[in-house]
């Protein structure tokens, strides 16, 4: 009896030495202000995965995105962010996309006042840069055309490339996408899709939250499903596909 | 009024814009960038000014011109990183407070060492004296003179205008700046440590208060108290052009000197003139000339 006790504590204090995996949150708790959004988010991503992360408005996807990409707000109070060997809970935004973590915000943030090639240019002001401008414009065209203008002033869907192109011009590990097709005309979600499919082919690890989450399923491998800022089901995305309450009580799809 | 007047109205009138021109584009270049409102920038100035006096005196007026801005660039930096910095995210009237209190401080201190009073600043032999702008200008009329000193001061003044746009503008500091000042989260996010660069800018502000003091000194005096009795028309300045905005501010600077030389012979109206046009302009565009929604509202 002694021994099974003493082999549960070296396993409960083996635990927190756990290698982490490629990427990895460990009981993240954030707040905006006062209010308590990340309620306590675990999950693991492996390299070259694609997750969708899913739940109702409201299910703080977002406010999980901003806190991997370590924004100010809303502000860690708890656990632990890691990727690829690194340490992310403990750095800046800046420091944290240093380290390869990308983040296409919701609202897309393209700079206003500055041309498209400063936005990029902007994007690689800091090392480690990825994409040449020159590959990037050979992978949007539309850019290409659009360099000199003013950024702010381009459509929607361009101004999402955008956002898209500029993750790319930095070396990046892990990209997190927030709602990429929001308010886009058909035709441009399936140019953005396009985009998606060679961002997967190239086996890039990502993040992607979606309204659709038809859409994000036929991309991703995986998928977490968010309630209340906590992961209400973690699993592959078939298993979501073919879980009908999952679906309805979730997804509403 | 003959041409002759209204022409010599017209320099006064770019030259006092000039002295609260520099002023106030440092105070809206740091609150642009970094949303502080630095009630200190007065005694940044005066600083200068007093730095300016001691360096003249024992090297030479070159050498005042040339140390004095690079060490208030050191003292904005040192300031920003030391104090304005743990007040990024407290609301303004803490920042005032703080940088209200500071000014008093140095002033008081400066006071201690050097007395209450104007101190001479004496003007260095080839910016002594007065242009003879008859003989340039060929549509004045005899003979109009204007004092040297002040003709340097608002070439002075322009050419700083023009480095610090040119800065901004056309070099890649500027870029980052620029866009930091419209989407900070964003450039952090792409990996830009935009907090550092606007410590820098922070330093510039100080920089063009270094310049101010150097030239302006000899024209506005070298006591503990002139930082002070520049900063409210100068922030004024900042408010009437709208927060943030250098344009605006140059407008405004420009529209307070002439509006000050224009009324120098009625002393009641030019003692009222500034706070009449705040009121005229903030009446009509209550975010100011050249403001942007949603700063400092
Ligand atoms: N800046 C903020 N300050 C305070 N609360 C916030 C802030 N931003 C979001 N919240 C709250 O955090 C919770 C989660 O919001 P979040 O934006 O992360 O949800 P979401 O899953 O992305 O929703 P949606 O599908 O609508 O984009 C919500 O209750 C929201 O009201
Ligand atoms: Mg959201």
């Amino acid at each position: 009896m002694s021994v099974t006790t003493a082999e549960a504590a070296a396993r409960e204090s083996a635990k927190p030495q756990d290698a982490p995996a490629y990427f990895e949150c460990r009981d993240v708790h954030a707040y905006y202000g006062e209010s308590y959004i990340v309620q306590g988010v675990s999950f693991e991503v492996k390299e070259n995965e694609i997750v969708a992360l899913l739940g109702r408005n409201g299910a703080g996807k977002t406010s999980t995105l901003r806190t991997i990409a370590r924004a100010s707000e809303p502000h860690v109070t708890s656990g632990e962010i890691w990727l690829d060997g690194q340490a992310i809970h403990t750095r800046k935004a800046h420091e944290a996309a240093r380290t390869g973590i990308q983040l296409v915000p919701e609202d897309r943030r393209i700079i206003p006042g500055v041309t498209v090639e400063e936005n990029l240019i902007l994007a690689q002001v800091s090392e480690p840069k990825g994409w040449s401008l020159e590959r990037i414009y050979e992978a949007f065209p539309r850019l290409a055309e659009r360099r000199r203008q003013e950024a702010s002033t381009m459509s929607g869907g361009e101004q999402q490339m955008l956002a898209v192109a500029r993750a790319l011009a930095r070396d990046l590990k892990l990209l997190l996408l927030d709602e990429p097709y929001e308010g886009l005309a058909p035709q441009i979600v399936r140019e953005i899709e396009r985009i998606m499919m060679e961002v997967k082919k190239l086996g890039i690890t990502t993040i992607i939250v979606e309204q659709n989450a038809i859409a994000a399923l036929e991309l991703a491998d995986s998928a977490i499903i968010l309630d209340m800022g906590q992961v209400a089901f973690r699993g592959s995305a078939k298993d979501v596909l073919d879980n009908p309450q999952l679906r309805q009580e979730y997804l509403a799809i | 009024m003959t041409i002759n007047s209204v022409f010599l109205q017209l320099l006064t009138g770019l030259q006092l814009g000039a002295i609260y021109a520099l002023i106030a584009l440092g105070l809206t270049l740091i609150f642009g960038t970094l949303g502080v409102v630095n009630f200190a920038h007065g005694a940044l100035y005066m600083l200068a000014a007093y730095c300016a006096v001691i360096i003249a005196g024992k090297m030479g007026f070159l050498a005042a011109i040339v140390l004095v801005p690079i060490m208030l660039f050191v003292v904005g930096i040192a300031l920003e990183r030391g104090l304005i910095r743990y007040f990024y995210n407290r609301p303004h009237v803490d920042q005032i407070l703080v940088t209200f209190g500071l000014a008093i401080v140095v002033e008081e201190v400066v006071k201690w060492i050097f007395g209450a009073n104007n101190i001479p600043f004496k003007l260095p032999a080839w910016g002594n004296g007065v242009a003879f702008l008859h003989e340039y200008i060929p549509f004045l009329e005899g003979f109009v003179v204007f004092p040297k000193w002040r003709l340097i001061l608002v070439a002075v003044s322009l050419l700083t205008v023009f480095a610090l746009f040119a800065l901004l503008q056309f070099t890649r500091f500027g870029l980052i700046v620029r866009a930091g000042m419209r989407e900070p989260e964003m450039l952090r996010f792409l990996g830009v440590d935009i907090t550092k660069r606007f410590a820098i800018v922070f330093g510039l502000g100080a920089l063009i208060a270094g310049i101010a003091g150097v030239f302006g000194g000899p024209i506005t005096q070298v006591s503990p108290g002139v930082g002070m009795n520049l900063l409210v028309p100068s922030f004024l300045v900042v408010v009437i052009g709208g927060m943030g905005s250098l344009a605006g501010a140059l407008i405004a600077a420009l529209m307070l000197g002439m509006a000050l030389a224009f009324t120098a012979e009625i002393a009641s109206l030019q003692q009222i003139i500034i706070y009449l046009i705040a009121v005229v302009v903030l009446l009509g565009r209550p975010r100011g000339l050249l403001g942007k929604k949603g700063v400092m509202e």
